[in-house]
């Protein structure tokens, strides 16, 4: 593929071409900056294995198509399907914009991003700025103090994937001693490609809880860049668990900044990818004070020509003693044509921490796989009886409980067709 | 019978709590003392104190071993004199043997009373006698320092570098903890077989099942920082029947 | 801070005691750097003309590439045109035959770093190349190697006399093109050692080569070459200390191993070069290239290294594993003190089947000390039934060190089994007071600790190598606790 830039000029018109509501300043400024930055390259240690010059290329495309932004996804079956799965509040955004129906929910405060009062949206990376920089809207989630609603929040993005480049955005603020339990899906409503950048931006206050789940399962054409960037003040907790399922490029960037004491977070995610399928998961915990405390695991299993990549970063600062961090990856490489590049990283600059971190790939335990079929399974039920106990670990603890019936079905749906991509 | 440690109004806190509030207690030679106390009363502070625990300051008052200042002493020095903490907690430390420890422990004893360091084969012969006492197995020296030791095993260890180094006086730190009942005999056995005119045993604990297997000479009760009962044995068994709340009263009183 | 934390910190700052200078007439090339200079060291060696061709090549290729930014480290930028590339002592034109005629200053100057050459070389049997700075003046046990048929000679000789073999083995592990301070080395590198191992020949000793660097602004370009043929077996130990110095010396070897079918090669390492002062003046800059190739089936490397010494390391010996059931490993214990700074690690390259890797990393940070693990196991497609295992933990003494981890695992076939574990923890005071209550001083206490963190890497070290290690460590960390 030939290198498309997104040049200025090219930016500049589809920043112009957009409403002048409350963002235009912040999109104009992010404009600036992305155009500055520029798509990050396999150069940048971050992007090591993931390439974005589809993404890029289908970019310039578009915004070289006078791109239509308006939302074009229709509420289908799909959204049906999925709201009567999980009990909860439901929110719907369509190609990056809610629809008018903003449920009214007791202690919780929600709004459009063009009608709030943003003065600033974070932009420091380029897919950060590049989402600023053609965000249409996007939502704020506002919790009082010690308010928990008695049902989870649920958000369903669904998007056209229909050669479209989609920014999506979700402000995220809990209160002190606030409560919420918050689900993320991500699906797709058609089958052209599509890139859909997401961000979302958390802050907690002293003592506030979130429980978040996302899944994300989309078409096989569809590409996103997801990043939360969550801020923890004194005692507070964030258990986020990732599902990634469909999809043609994804990566997520999970950013936990600990900026006070006895606060806690806990990661979970879980990866299923095959055919030509690229997941990227990158997160980074920043021990900016202690003590605290951060547990962390991911799982994938990996078929056909799948890549995945894992790069969990643990930093400790210097001074954050009484830090104590776990951390893993677990992989189960089933075929011989997908690649699995894992790196876990520990950044230590205190010295009373206890860190601890590890990583396995490996294969199904063929013992266990015999053993299975001596009792009269066949040997894909016996595959998939391992594979799923070994995803499974991954539905537990830290998901919001609303929606586990859902991802399991998801799981075992997913997993029937991948354990068929399986080479002997 | 002579006077070996004596505590004058001892005053200890750790990070600005005061834990000790004026503590007196004497202990003689060949005597054994228990200290009971509910929980938080300074049991585990007083034994950590006279081990010369960097954590805790000493704000006022005297202890004295063998009529010297021993709070002037840093925590080597003070095990080289002959003072023995069995730890609550002890502590793990992986990737040193346990052999190891225990024979640097004994040579640095040796060494400070003016003898030659102990050869490879008395030592062994010595700690494989000390380990039958107590029904240890020989693994346990070639082990890490408590490195995935159970409750149990731990304790005991702790006894057999008591037995190792045979010290003048021996502060057992809630040392029945955790056992069951072949651990306590056994860790029982090994402190009695210690008892001795010219050494003190100190025991302290939260329950008086340990006093049935190791029979005490002076039982104190430890309330809010200070002794405030003090008697026999039967003081044990009063106290068990009547529960610490007694104590309390007692000490409001 | 507690009083335990004072006394154990003054503990740290004790100096470094093989710090002096050798006074030896110094025969030395202007600094700086041009062909006409690579021209003038080839010529000084005698080295035909495809020596000359090789380094001019490297040169060339050195002058397109840029210094690296990627390792975990800091320093001031070095200028390559204020190094002088050649320093000899003066008798290079009749070298010594025995110890007896090796100029006896030099022979002091190993007396004070605590190596006996004659008396270690008689008792312990072992044949010492001694290099002092660049050329290897003294060689001993010729004999009995060559009754083996074991070739085990100064590079520079062996580019004279054995002109095949070196044509045939050299860059073909590390080429010129490999990295920047290979490519440095490739042009201007001056000596260091030969090994052949022939078919079937176990090595009746150990090898052993202490290198030292002595002459002020003078980088060191070693270049090693080790091949062990069918079936063979070698140890080969290296050991160094520097002389105290205040300017940074570059240090930039090049190790390269070949390992045939059922060959099998430890490489031992203990390097104590002058790590610059308590405030970071002065130290070696360590940038040194090792790496193995097991390029037979059933082949065998071992890499062992002890690293307390220099400013700056960045080091990663490597493995690949090309033969069917080869087998890599790489066990490190790697100390920082005060302002050193470390970016070491290894790669292990699986390309073979049933190949399989062993890392075990010990690193130690103390002071204001930096150091970073930087690992990768590769399993490429081909490599069935690799397996890789690796331990990788830090121990930190001090609120102002850090450790770092940056273990990279790509792993692209679906029979291979890969398996990292990394601890970070500090040793902590609960630990030293147990230890003082039974009577061990807290100086022991840390030495008894940090011994046993790194037991299972000093087993892997030749017999007089560990004890050498282990009381290294101790002088190089005495009583660094937080």
């Amino acid at each position: 593929m030939t290198t498309q830039v997104i040049d200025k000029s090219l930016l500049d018109a589809a920043v112009k071409a957009m409403p002048d509501d409350r963002l235009a300043g912040l999109r104009r400024e992010a404009a600036d900056r992305f155009v500055s930055l520029g798509f990050p390259g396999t150069d940048h240690e971050d992007w090591k294995y993931t390439n974005l010059s589809d993404i890029e290329a289908l970019s310039v495309a578009w915004l070289k198509g006078n791109p239509n932004l308006q939302p074009v996804s229709s509420v289908t079956d799909i959204t049906d399907e999925v709201r009567s799965a999980i009990d909860a509040h439901w929110l719907l955004v369509r190609d990056g914009v809610a629809d008018d129906m903003l449920p009214d929910i007791d202690g919780i405060e929600i709004e459009r991003l063009v009608d709030a009062d943003c003065s600033a949206l974070s932009a420091d990376d380029a897919l950060s700025a590049f989402n600023v920089a053609l965000l249409q809207d996007g939502l704020r989630i506002r919790v009082e103090p010690d308010a928990a609603p008695d049902r989870p929040l649920a958000i369903l993005n669904i998007d056209s994937a229909r050669q479209r480049v989609v920014q999506s955005r979700l402000v995220v603020e809990l209160a002190a001693g606030a409560r919420l339990e918050l689900i993320e899906c991500a699906l797709s409503n058609g089958s052209g490609s599509q890139f859909t950048n997401s961000v979302v931006d958390v802050d907690l206050e002293n003592a506030a809880c979130l429980t978040h789940t996302r899944v994300q399962d989309r078409h096989p054409d569809h590409s996103g860049i997801y990043r939360l960037q969550a801020s923890l003040a004194r005692d507070a907790n964030i258990r986020h668990s990732s599902f990634d399922f469909g999809g043609a490029l994804s990566r997520n960037d999970v950013v936990t900044d600990i900026k006070g004491t006895g606060a806690a977070v806990g990661l979970n995610g879980l990866y299923l990818a095959g055919g030509e399928q690229h997941i990227d998961n990158h997160t980074s915990i920043i021990h900016g004070v202690g003590p605290a405390t951060s547990d962390e695991e991911y799982r994938g299993i990996l078929t056909g020509r799948a890549q995945c990549v894992f790069n969990g970063k643990v930093i400790v600062a210097e001074g954050a003693d009484g830090t104590n961090s776990r951390q893993s990856n677990h992989n189960l490489l089933l075929s011989d044509r997908a690649e699995i590049d894992t790196k876990p990283e520990l950044e230590i600059y205190a010295d009373d921490v206890k860190c601890a971190h590890g990583a396995t790939v490996g294969q199904l335990d063929h013992a266990a796989l015999f053993y299975l079929q001596s009792r009269g399974l066949d040997r894909d039920q016996a595959k998939q009886i391992l594979t799923r106990a070994f995803a499974a670990g991954m539905l537990s603890s830290l998901s919001v409980p609303a929606c586990e019936d859902f991802v399991s079905a998801r799981l075992d749906r997913r997993l029937a067709e991948l354990v068929d991509d399986v080479d002997d | 019978m002579s006077k070996m440690l004596e505590i004058e109004n001892l005053k200890a806190r750790i990070a600005g709590n005061e834990i000790l509030t004026g503590l007196n207690l004497v202990v003689s030679t060949g005597e054994v003392h228990a200290i009971m106390g509910p929980n938080g009363s300074g049991k585990s502070t007083l034994a950590q104190v006279i081990a010369g625990h960097a954590d805790y300051d000493v704000t006022e008052g005297s202890v004295k071993f063998d009529g010297n200042d021993l709070l002037e002493l840093e925590p080597e020095e003070r095990a080289r004199e002959g003072i023995f903490l069995g730890f609550q907690y002890p502590v793990e430390i992986p990737g040193v043997n346990n052999a190891y420890l225990l024979k640097a422990a004994v040579n640095a004893k040796r060494k400070h009373v003016g003898m030659d360091e102990i050869d490879a084969f008395e030592f062994l012969k010595l700690a494989r006698e000390k380990m039958a006492l107590l029904d240890m197995d020989q693994s346990f020296l070639n082990r890490g320092v408590n490195e995935g030791f159970s409750g149990g095993e731990k304790k005991r260890n702790e006894i057999l570098q008591m037995a190792m180094l045979e010290p003048k006086l021996a502060i057992l730190d809630e040392t029945d903890s955790g056992l069951d009942i072949d651990a306590l005999k056994a860790v029982a056995n090994g402190v009695n077989a210690l008892r001795h005119a010219d050494r003190a045993i100190v025991l302290v604990t939260h329950y008086q099942r340990l006093l049935d297997y190791i029979e005490p000479d002076f039982v104190h009760v430890l309330s809010k920082g200070q002794i405030v009962r003090s008697g026999d044995k039967s003081l044990a068994l009063e106290l068990e029947e009547k529960g610490y709340e007694w104590v309390r009263e007692v000490a409001n009183a | 801070m507690s009083t335990q934390q004072k006394e154990l910190e003054s503990l740290v700052n004790r100096r470094y005691e093989h710090g002096f200078v050798t006074d030896i007439e110094q025969e030395s090339l202007p600094p700086g750097l041009d062909e006409d200079v690579i021209r003038a060291i080839s010529a000084r060696k005698n080295e035909p003309e495809f020596m000359l061709e090789w380094r001019l090549k490297a040169y060339r290729h050195w002058l397109t590439i840029k210094e690296p930014e990627w390792a975990h480290v800091h320093h001031h930028p070095i200028n390559y045109q204020d190094i002088s590339y050649f320093s000899a002592p003066k008798s290079d034109k009749d070298r010594p035959q025995s110890l007896d005629e090796v100029d006896p200053k030099l022979l002091e100057t190993y007396d004070k770093l605590g190596i006996p050459l004659h008396e270690r070389a008689r008792l312990a049997g072992v044949a010492v190349d001694a290099v002092f700075d660049s050329v290897s003046v003294a060689t001993t046990f010729k004999d009995k190697l060559s009754e083996a048929g074991v070739i085990f000679c100064p590079f520079s000789e062996a580019v004279v006399e054995h002109p095949a073999l070196l044509q045939k083995y050299l860059g073909t592990v590390v080429p010129h093109r490999d990295n920047f301070f290979a490519a440095l080395n490739s042009a201007v590198f001056s000596d260091g050692s030969f090994v052949y191992i022939p078919k079937g020949v176990r090595c009746p000793m150990e090898l052993s080569t202490y290198f030292r660097i002595n002459a002020a602004n003078t980088g060191q370009f070693e270049r090693t070459l080790i091949i062990a043929d069918e079936g063979s077996h070698v140890s080969y130990l290296e050991g160094c200390t520097a002389p105290m110095r205040d300017e940074n010396q570059l240090h930039a070897a090049v190790v390269e191993l070949v390992a045939l079918e059922d060959a099998e090669i430890k490489y031992s390492t203990v390097q104590n070069w002058y790590p610059g002062d308590e405030d970071g003046k002065g130290g070696i800059y360590n940038f040194v290239t090792k790496r193995g190739d097991c390029r037979g089936a059933n082949s065998k490397i071992s890499w062992t290294q002890v690293e307390t010494g220099s400013a700056i390391t960045w080091k990663y010996p490597s493995c690949i594993l090309r033969g069917e059931n080869s087998v890599g490993e790489f066990y490190s214990v790697a100390v920082t003190n005060n302002l050193q700074q470390a970016d070491t690690g290894t790669k292990m390259i699986h390309i073979g089947r049933n190949s399989s890797s062993t890392i075990v990393s010990k690193g130690i940070s103390a002071g204001h000390a930096q150091q970073s693990y930087r690992g990768l196991v590769r399993v490429m497609p081909q490599a069935e039934g690799a397996r890789n295992h690796t331990q990788c933990d830090s121990l930190l003494i001090g609120k102002e060190c850090g450790a770092h981890t940056f273990p990279y695992m790509e792993v692209r076939n679906s029979g291979a089994k890969v398996e990292h574990e990394a601890t970070t923890s500090r040793i902590s005071e609960n630990q030293l007071f147990y230890c003082r209550q039974r009577g061990i001083s807290e100086e022991d206490a840390v030495n008894m600790i940090v011994n046993g963190f790194c037991k299972e890497v000093f087993k892997e070290l030749p017999m007089e190598f560990a004890v050498e290690a282990q009381a290294l460590l101790n002088v190089s960390l005495e009583g660094a606790v937080g």
